[in-house]
């Protein structure tokens, strides 16, 4: 009999149904789309941050001038990146220039900044200019330059902005036996994730003890706070717009029972008890929020992926199915609130009244 | 008549009016709201950005080429180009000059301390200077770097002295040579005291940092600067920012220099100072722009979300209203009303709550904004005021866009069918 109820209920009251079933699905498309983002947003932002380059440096100690390139390895170990960079003084034309070693193939996830007219990376006796140098020394791509003990071929300009402009920059190895190092660098540049730096920063010092392991403050805390600043922002307006959203869903519901009013003088009238009406009502709407639910988190996962793809270009926000689970609670809560407190009012609902039509 | 009928209405079910009224509130505060905290969060984020640095450098026009490692020079000394002093507050006299929000001054030297050659910068801490506009203005190293860290404290710069002996030491520099705050490292065969002990992470931790105008006297190289430092609010670069400006029609040139794009104000601080070449720090001025155009995408999607939630929120209250009140559309339709009076009728009433709705939500979402603004930013952030008559605007038109549909239904309906039902 309850079920049949219910199952009535549904069926004769399509079109009213169909409106409460809609806000509700919208409540919960919104709760999916900002509960997923909101829980991916710092690794999004963080990520943007990569760009930045290196958060912490590993810098030769007292008086030595290198470090040794087990720092590569050890960071790489911690699931971080690393890149040496080696530093030496060469001569070109009979003119000194800035030579630097880089790694190219490590350096790419570090370097992401650099603005580069041809190849990136540099291979066997190749080269990559900085802007400053290449004008200097009328090098173009393509062109040689006569580097006194390693000839090479230029394949890329570099412009940064920074030293970078005036150096000349030759694979790793070829930097070495250029400057007469050994398993050495100049510095080694590392970027850790920003949630685990201090850990990352910590364990590298304990495995270097003849390095200075430094963070770098700037990039470090402007990540930090950046990414707070913009968690906290999407923290309170997800809480807003869901908070509006509810307030709707519960008015929309209201009416749904007030104008039942006459049904239940009805049901009263034959011997129902408040608390069965106030059951079956809220049978009803909890079935309506379970179908919502799922049609929402669908299509807020949809919403989602578009702003993941639309704002962090690629990069989607990913399908989250721990959100299905609040997602979920929220519709229950929001359609079982809205139903109870419209609810209060059968209560009040006396029969002779309403069937009289008053 | 009409006046009468609207304001009987209104006084007749204050608490249903209130009802409706308070629903267009919330909805117009929380889209108000969100639109003040998206206009502030992008600020917001640039200024913190602003933290990392200079995102612009400003180095001498030179024919020669700095062989510098670590901030030693390995030629030779020729110093023949130089940016003069003077002419370096003639940044803030560049279009854009608001959007500067600090410079620093630096020359070069090298010193050399217990047999090593270490770096030596004189530098503008905290100066006071005369901006072209004649007012009296501070910047320099600190306002430029929030994120360096210091042990003791700052050298206080703000006036001109070439006699102070005063130094900032890099940490690194200061582990080596076990330099405190206070103790004395001697420069040039001058003893200087250090203030405090900086620590950033990066190469300024090798160095040590001294008063401009000493190091120009102690090096003879008086009124002169080897580098500016600067630091500017920038838009984030577009496709059209990255076009040549040399190939650009006077239109779009008009349209580049005048916004505020890294390379235009580098471009303009160029024309201020012919003698040098300001470069973006691709590093820094990179990364900043993809986070703020990040930031700004973010915030327009939520601002969407809430004009969404709040849009729906409205209509929704109003077609309810409507749908309520059928029997009285049956009673004024039986008794003679045209149906365009009938429209008119109920369109003054959604207006005027529309109208007290939308000025209540505005002041609340005022209210909202700066107290959001206070808990994430902690500062309270100021309300456009354009955005309250707006808010006004646009909670009358989704009221009555709400309640279109369902008049137009209710009037439809035969009021004979309408009043029987009596629902």
């Amino acid at each position: 009999m309850f079920w049949r109820f219910i199952w009535g209920a549904v069926r004769l009251r399509r079109g009213r149904l169909l409106l409460a079933f809609s806000a509700l699905a919208v409540a919960a498309t919104l709760a999916t789309a900002l509960f997923s983002v909101y829980s991916d947003i710092e690794r999004k932002m963080r990520a943007e941050f990569r760009g930045l380059g290196a958060n912490l440096l590993i810098a030769p100690e007292g008086s030595a001038q290198t470090v040794s390139l087990a720092g590569v390895a050890a960071a790489e170990r911690l699931g971080a990146a690393a890149a040496p960079f080696l530093y030496t003084v060469g001569r070109l034309n009979a003119e000194p220039v800035v030579v630097a070693g880089v790694d190219f193939s490590r350096a790419a996830r570090l370097t992401g900044y650099w603005r580069v007219q041809g190849a990136r990376q540099a291979g066997a006796a190749e080269c990559l200019a900085g802007t400053a140098a290449a004008a200097h020394f009328r090098l173009s791509l393509g062109s040689r330059a006569a580097l006194e003990g390693a000839p090479c071929v230029v394949r890329g300009i570099v412009e940064t902005g920074g030293a970078e402009d005036a150096q000349l920059l030759l694979p790793f190895a070829a930097a070495a036996s250029l400057g007469g190092f050994q398993e050495r660098a100049s510095l080694i540049q590392v970027r850790a994730d920003g949630r685990r730096l201090d850990q990352v920063r910590e364990a590298l010092a304990r495995a270097l003890p003849g390095a200075d392991v430094r963070e770098l403050h700037a990039v470090a805390e402007t990540e930090a706070s950046v990414v707070l600043q913009v968690r906290g922002v999407l923290f309170w307006l997800t809480a807003l717009v869901l908070a509006v959203t509810t307030l709707c869903v519960t008015s929309n519901f209201g009416a749904l029972v007030l104008e039942r009013s006459r049904e239940i003088g009805i049901l009263k009238a034959i011997g129902a008890g408040e608390r069965q009406i106030g059951a079956l009502f809220l049978c009803e709407s909890l079935l309506l929020a379970c179908g919502s639910a799922i049609a929402g988190y669908a299509a807020g996962l949809l919403v989602a992926w578009w702003i993941g793809r639309e704002i962090f270009s690629g990069a989607a926000v990913g399908v989250n199915f721990a959100v299905f689970l609040p997602v979920l609670a929220v519709t229950l809560a929001v359609a079982a609130a809205a139903t109870l407190l419209a609810a209060s009012r059968i209560w009040r609902i006396r029969p002779a009244i309403i069937l009289r039509g008053e | 008549m009409f006046l009468r009928f609207v304001s009987q209405s209104i006084r007749r079910s204050p608490r249903r009016k209130a009802m409706t009224v308070a629903a267009v509130a919330l909805g117009t505060a929380v889209a108000t709201a969100m639109l003040g905290a998206m206009l502030e969060v992008g600020d917001r984020v640039n200024r913190e950005l602003r933290s990392l640095g200079a995102n612009l450098v400003v180095t001498p026009r030179s024919t020669s080429l700095p062989v510098q490692i670590g901030g030693i020079d390995y030629r030779p000394v020729t110093r023949e180009n130089y940016i003069p002093e003077a002419q370096v507050p003639k940044i803030k006299a560049t279009f854009w000059q608001l959007n500067i929000t600090g410079f620093a001054p630096a020359l070069h030297a090298a010193a050399t301390i217990e047999g090593r050659r270490v770096p030596v910068d004189g530098v503008w801490f905290a100066r006071r200077y005369r901006a072209p506009d004649g007012s009296a203005q501070e910047t320099g190293l600190r306002a430029l770097n929030p994120a360096w860290h210091i042990r003791g404290h700052w050298v206080e710069d703000r006036e001109r002295n070439d006699q102070a002996r005063e130094c900032l030491a890099g940490a690194a520099l200061a582990r080596r040579l076990a330099l405190s705050p206070g103790s004395v490292v001697t420069l040039f065969g001058e003893p200087f005291t250090v203030a405090g002990i900086v620590s950033t992470g990066g190469e300024e931790e090798d160095r040590l940092y001294v008063r401009l105008e000493v190091l120009q006297r102690l090096t003879g190289r008086l009124g002169q600067v080897d580098a500016v430092q600067v630091g500017a609010l920038t838009k984030p670069e577009d496709e059209f920012a990255r076009k040549d400006p040399a190939r650009m029609t006077p239109a779009e040139y008009d349209r580049w220099y005048c916004t505020p794009y890294v390379s235009s104000i580098a471009h303009q601080i160029e024309e201020a100072l012919p003698m040098a070449v300001a470069k973006p720090v691709w590093r820094v001025a990179d990364s900043e722009g993809r986070v703020l155009e990040k930031v700004r995408g973010l915030m327009w999607l939520i601002a969407l979300a809430a004009l969404a939630s709040a849009g729906l929120t409205v209509w929704s209250v109003m077609a309810a209203t409507v749908l309520e009140r059928r029997t009285e559309i049956g009673i004024m339709q039986a008794v003679g009303a045209p149906d365009w009076l009938v429209a008119a009728l109920f369109a003054a009433e959604v207006s005027v709550e529309g109208a007290a709705g939308g000025l209540l939500g505005a002041l609340a979402g005022g209210a909202l904004a700066r107290w959001v603004g206070r808990a994430v930013f902690h500062v309270s952030a100021g309300m456009p005021s354009l955005l309250a008559p707006l808010a006004v605007l646009v909670a009358i038109t989704v009221a009555l866009t709400g309640a279109a549909q369902p008049l137009r239904r209710s009037l439809a309906l035969d009021p004979a069918v309408t009043l029987r039902e009596g629902a």
